[in-house]
C-alpha cells in the first residue's frame, strides 16, 4: 500500500462531499463576467442574443486565408463525375480513409498472415512535423490514416500539411503547406485523411487531373496536384475555398474540419465540428455541397431553413445551434446519396430551447440527395439526446446477408454501443429496432425526456448492462468504497437517466463509450464485422449560470475565455441557457482510475449472417497505466479505452493500435488472439491502414497519441512490413 | 497502563508501524462506511472498517486480539467478496489483494503481540519488574 493512496483516499473519506467541485476549481480564479446574469432566466427570447450577435463581424483570422466569397454553381457547368479510385481501388491501394467509398476497412492483400506476422518490422518512420512547440498547450491527436493510390502514400499533419511520400521508403515527394495557425486548433489538432478525385474535365496528363483534396482546421477546402502538390488554379480561389462563408459570427477554433470529406457524384459534401459546449447559439452545423471541379457553391442543407438550399446573403447567416456533424461521412454514388451522422444541437445538456426540426434529425444518420441537398430519409438513434451521444463512428455500407438474398445496407455504429442496421434506400431498420420507455419528464424544469428510445435488438450489443453500486472498483477497499459513494450520491436509473442540478447523474455509456470515430471494419467475403469499443461512464451535473460563472466557464467567444477552462469533452459554459455543464470521468479524481470495473475497451467481432459474436476480447494492457497516470508496466489484458478503428487484411489478420497501451497489434481475424504486437513511439490513437508496393505489403499507423487520452504525442508515420525476401 | 512499554527491537517497532497503518486504514473504511450507509449502500465497509480499528489499536496496545481481529475482518472480507463478485478475477482484485497483503503483515507480528501478551501476564503480576523485563 503506498502511503499516498493512504493520505489520499482518507482526505478523499473526508472531503468526498466537495469533490465534485475541486474538479473544477482550477479556472474559478476567472471572473465571472461576459455570459448573461444569474441562474433562472427562462430560455426566452429575450435571452437569446445576449452573446455576440450572429451578425457581428467574424473575428479577424476565422476567414483564415482571406479567400473571397465563393460564388454560387451554375448547374450547367456541371459535368459528370468520373469513375473514382475509391469506387473500385487496386487490389494494392488503400484509396480513402476507409479503404473505399462503402468505408469497409478491409483490404484484401494476404501476404502478411497469422504465421508470419511475428516477423514484421519497421520499414521506416516518416515524421509529419507536426506536434505542440514548447510553452503550447497539447491540443494534439493527429487520428489521420494515410491513403495509397499507384505510387504514392498521400497523408497530412495534424495541422492540415498535405504530403506524398514514396511509398517504400517514407520519402516526401512534396509538401504543401496548408498554414494552419495554433489559434484554429479547436477542441484537438487532428487530420483524419485526405480525399483522392480525380478529375473529369483535366484530361490525364495535365496537372490537376489527379488531385487531393483536405478539409481544414480553419475551415478551408484545399485541393492541389496529387502529382506535384501544386494548387489547383481551376477550384476555388487558387486551389481554396473558406468555408466560414455565411457562418455567421465566429472566432477562430470555434468551427473546424477533421474529417475527410466524402466526394458523391461530383459533389465534395462537407460537415464541420463546432466546439461543443460554448454556447446556444453557436455556429451552425449546416451540411454544403461544393462542385468539386470548381469548387463553387452547389447547395446547403440547414436545418432550421430547410426550403432554402442557397447561401447567406449578405448580413444573414445560417441558422445558428443546429445540430453538428464532425464525423467520417459515407457516400452512396448509386443512390446519389450521402450518409450523414449529426450529432446534437448546440449546448449539449440541455434541449429546451431547441426547434422541432432540429429534434427531428439529431444524433441521427440524415441521408441527404446530393442533387439537391434535401434529406430523402432520417434514422434517430437518440431521441432529444442531452447525453453528447452525437454520432463519431463513419458508417460502414454492407450488402445485408438475407435469407432472400441481399440488401444494400448501412451499419450505423453509436457511441451506445448500439449498432443500427439500415436499409440504404428507405432507412428503415434491416434488424428488429424497439422503441423502449425511458425516464420522462426529467428534472430540469421545462425540459422534458423522450418517454421512449431506441434499442437495436438484433444486434449484438457492444457494452455492459446498468451500473450496479458493486460494479465499483479500484485498488483497494477503500477507493472502491469511495467509488460506490460517489456511486449512490449521483443520480442514476440506467442508461437514459436525466440531467440534474441538484446532484450528479451518471451517464452510461457515457460519451465516449461504444463506438466513436474509429469506426468499425467490414469482411464482405466472411461476413465478419470488427468493432472496437469503450465502456467509459461520466459523471455529469447542470449548475446554473450563477455557479458556472464562479467556474469561470465561458464561451470561447466570450473575452473572458480560459483555453483550459472548458473544452469540448470538460465543463462548459452552455451559454444562452439557464445551466453549464460540468463532466468529469466517472473516476477516483485522487488516483485517476475509473470507478467502474475493467474492462474500459474491448473488441468484438460479429457474423453478420447470424449476428452472433465470434469473439470479444478487452483490448489494451495496463503497461503504460495506472494509478496517479503511473505506467504499470503490467502485461495485463485490462482493456483499456481505445480511440482508432479497426482494420481487417485478406491475410486473416485484424489490426488495431487505439489502446492507450500505445501498441499496435495484430489479431487472429479466427481467434480473436492477439499474434503480434510492438510499442509504438507515441498513442496509436489512429485506424492503421495497408498497401502494397513494388510486390511488399505494408502497414501503417500514425501514433500522434491523443491529448485527451494523455497518451505521448509524436509526429511518427510507422510503417511495417515483413523482412526483404520473405514474401 | 501496561500500554506504556518501551519498543525495543525492530520487530516492535515494525509491529506499531502496522497497528498505526491498519488503525488508519479502518478509519476512512468507517467513515465512509457511515455515510455509505446513510446513502443506502452496503453495509461491509462500516463493519469491517469498525473490525479494523479495532483491530489497529489492539495491535498498537500489543494485543494479539489486534491480529485475531483483522484476521476475523480478512476472513469476512473473503465470504463477503465472494458472495457479491463469486470467482471473478477483476471484482475479487480490489476486494481481497491489499487486505490479504496486510493479512501476511498481520500474520508476522502474532509472535511479537504473543511475547507481549506474556510479558503483560507477568507484569500483571508484578508490573515495574516486568517492565524493566521486557
Amino acid at each position: 500500500m503506498r502511503p499516498s493512496l493512504l493520505i489520499a483516499t482518507a482526505l478523499a473519506a473526508g472531503l468526498i462531499s466537495t469533490a465534485h467541485a475541486q474538479v473544477a476549481s482550477k479556472s474559478s480564479s476567472v471572473p465571472g463576467t461576459g455570459a448573461q446574469e444569474g441562474g433562472n432566466q427562462s430560455p426566452g427570447e429575450a435571452n437569446r442574443f445576449a452573446g455576440p450577435s450572429p451578425s457581428a463581424p467574424q473575428a479577424p483570422g476565422v476567414n483564415a486565408a482571406n479567400l473571397p466569397d465563393d460564388p454560387q454553381m451554375d448547374m450547367s457547368q456541371a459535368t459528370p463525375m468520373v469513375p473514382q479510385q475509391s469506387a473500385n481501388p487496386a487490389p494494392g491501394d488503400w484509396s480513402a480513409y476507409g479503404h473505399d467509398d462503402d468505408a469497409t476497412r478491409y483490404s484484401p492483400l494476404d501476404q502478411i498472415t497469422p504465421a508470419n506476422v511475428g516477423q514484421l518490422q519497421r520499414a521506416f518512420i516518416y515524421h509529419t512535423g507536426s506536434k505542440p512547440a514548447p510553452g503550447q498547450q497539447n491540443k494534439w491527436a493527429a487520428e489521420t490514416t494515410p491513403i495509397k493510390v499507384g505510387d504514392g502514400l498521400y497523408t497530412c499533419s495534424a495541422m492540415n500539411d498535405m504530403m506524398k511520400l514514396d511509398p517504400a521508403t517514407g520519402k516526401e515527394l512534396w509538401r504543401f503547406n496548408a498554414g494552419v495557425k495554433y489559434h484554429s486548433i479547436p477542441y484537438t489538432a487532428a487530420c483524419k485523411s485526405v480525399v483522392y478525385y480525380t478529375s473529369s474535365t483535366v484530361p490525364e496528363g495535365q496537372p490537376c487531373h489527379n488531385r487531393i483534396l483536405e478539409a481544414t482546421l480553419d475551415e478551408r477546402l484545399i485541393e492541389v496536384d496529387a502529382d506535384t502538390g501544386k494548387a489547383c488554379e481551376a477550384f476555388g480561389f487558387h486551389g481554396q475555398i473558406n468555408l466560414m462563408q455565411g457562418m455567421g459570427e465566429s472566432v477562430p477554433g470555434f468551427v473546424s474540419e477533421t474529417a475527410p470529406p466524402p466526394i458523391v457524384n461530383g459533389v465534395i459534401v462537407t460537415n464541420q465540428e463546432v466546439l461543443d459546449g460554448q454556447r446556444r447559439w453557436a455556429p451552425s452545423g449546416v451540411i454544403r455541397g461544393y462542385d468539386a471541379e470548381t469548387g463553387k457553391f452547389d447547395w446547403a442543407w440547414d436545418v432550421n431553413r430547410p426550403d432554402d438550399h442557397n447561401q447567406p446573403g449578405p448580413g444573414e447567416h445560417y441558422s445558428r445551434g443546429t445540430p453538428n456533424s464532425w464525423a467520417a461521412m459515407t457516400g452512396d454514388n448509386a443512390l446519389g446519396l450521402v450518409y450523414v451522422p449529426t450529432g446534437n444541437s448546440a449546448a449539449d445538456y440541455y434541449s429546451a430551447m431547441r426547434t422541432d426540426k432540429e429534434n427531428a434529425v439529431s444524433s441521427a444518420i440524415v441521408a441527404i440527395d446530393v442533387k439537391t441537398g434535401s434529406p430523402r430519409w432520417v434514422f434517430q438513434t437518440v431521441h432529444k439526446d442531452v447525453w453528447d451521444y452525437d454520432m463519431g463512428s463513419q458508417p460502414t455500407k454492407i450488402d445485408f446477408p438475407g435469407p432472400n438474398g441481399s440488401t444494400p445496407a448501412l451499419v450505423v455504429p453509436t457511441k451506445r454501443g448500439q449498432t443500427f442496421v439500415l436499409d440504404r434506400a428507405t432507412g428503415k431498420p434491416l434488424l428488429p429496432v424497439e422503441e423502449r420507455p425511458a425516464p420522462t419528464p426529467g428534472v430540469v424544469p421545462g425540459d422534458v425526456r423522450s418517454p421512449t428510445q431506441p434499442w437495436s435488438t438484433g444486434m449484438p450489443r457492444l457494452g455492459f448492462p446498468p451500473l450496479k453500486e458493486s460494479d465499483m472498483w479500484g485498488m483497494s477497499p477503500i477507493d472502491q468504497l469511495f467509488c460506490r459513494i460517489k456511486y449512490r450520491k449521483a443520480n442514476y436509473v440506467g442508461e437514459f437517466t436525466p440531467p440534474s442540478i441538484d446532484k450528479p447523474w451518471i451517464e452510461y455509456p457515457g460519451y465516449n463509450g461504444g463506438s466513436d470515430w474509429g469506426s468499425m471494419a467490414y469482411d464482405a467475403k466472411t461476413g465478419i464485422l470488427i468493432a472496437n469499443w469503450n465502456n467509459t461512464p461520466m459523471y455529469d451535473q447542470l449548475v446554473t449560470r450563477k455557479h458556472a460563472d464562479k467556474l469561470g466557464l465561458m464561451p470561447i467567444d466570450d473575452p473572458n475565455f480560459n483555453p483550459s477552462g472548458g473544452g469540448a469533452e470538460g465543463n462548459g459554459a452552455m451559454a444562452d441557457t439557464p445551466y453549464g455543464i460540468v463532466v468529469t470521468p466517472f473516476w477516483d479524481q485522487y488516483t485517476g482510475m475509473m470507478c467502474n470495473r475493467p474492462p474500459y475497451g474491448a473488441i468484438t467481432a460479429i457474423d453478420m449472417h447470424t449476428r452472433k459474436v465470434l469473439w470479444q476480447t478487452p483490448l489494451g494492457t495496463a503497461r503504460a497505466n495506472g494509478p496517479w497516470g503511473l505506467p504499470t508496466y503490467l502485461p495485463l489484458n485490462i482493456g483499456t479505452p481505445n480511440n482508432g478503428g479497426p482494420m481487417i487484411t485478406a491475410g486473416g489478420l485484424v489490426f488495431v493500435a487505439a489502446a492507450t497501451d500505445n501498441m499496435i497489434r495484430a489479431i487472429d481475424m479466427k481467434t480473436g488472439k492477439t499474434v503480434w504486437s510492438d510499442v509504438l513511439p507515441g498513442g496509436g490513437q489512429a485506424t492503421p491502414m495497408t498497401y502494397e508496393y513494388k510486390g511488399r505489403q505494408y502497414v501503417a499507423i500514425m501514433a500522434g497519441g491523443h491529448h485527451f487520452m494523455m497518451t505521448p504525442v509524436s509526429d511518427d508515420l510507422v510503417v511495417y512490413a515483413l523482412p526483404e525476401g520473405t514474401h | 497502563m501496561s500500554v506504556a512499554r518501551w519498543p525495543s527491537g525492530a520487530s516492535d517497532w515494525a509491529t506499531i508501524v502496522l497497528g498505526v497503518i491498519v488503525t488508519l486504514l479502518g478509519l476512512p473504511m468507517v467513515i465512509g462506511g457511515i455515510e455509505l450507509i446513510s446513502l443506502g449502500g452496503s453495509w461491509y465497509y462500516a463493519i469491517c472498517g469498525a473490525l479494523v480499528v479495532a483491530s489497529g489499536v489492539f495491535i498498537l496496545l500489543g494485543r494479539s486480539l489486534g491480529a485475531a481481529l483483522y484476521l476475523l475482518a480478512w476472513f469476512g472480507t473473503l465470504v463477503w467478496s465472494l458472495w457479491e463478485v463469486g470467482f471473478d478475477g477483476w471484482g475479487l482484485l480490489p476486494r481481497l489483494f491489499g487486505p490479504t497483503i496486510l493479512a501476511i503483515l498481520v500474520l508476522l507480528t502474532i509472535p511479537v503481540l504473543r511475547r507481549q501478551d506474556r510479558a503483560r501476564a507477568m507484569s500483571g503480576r508484578t508490573p515495574a519488574t516486568a517492565r524493566g523485563a521486557v
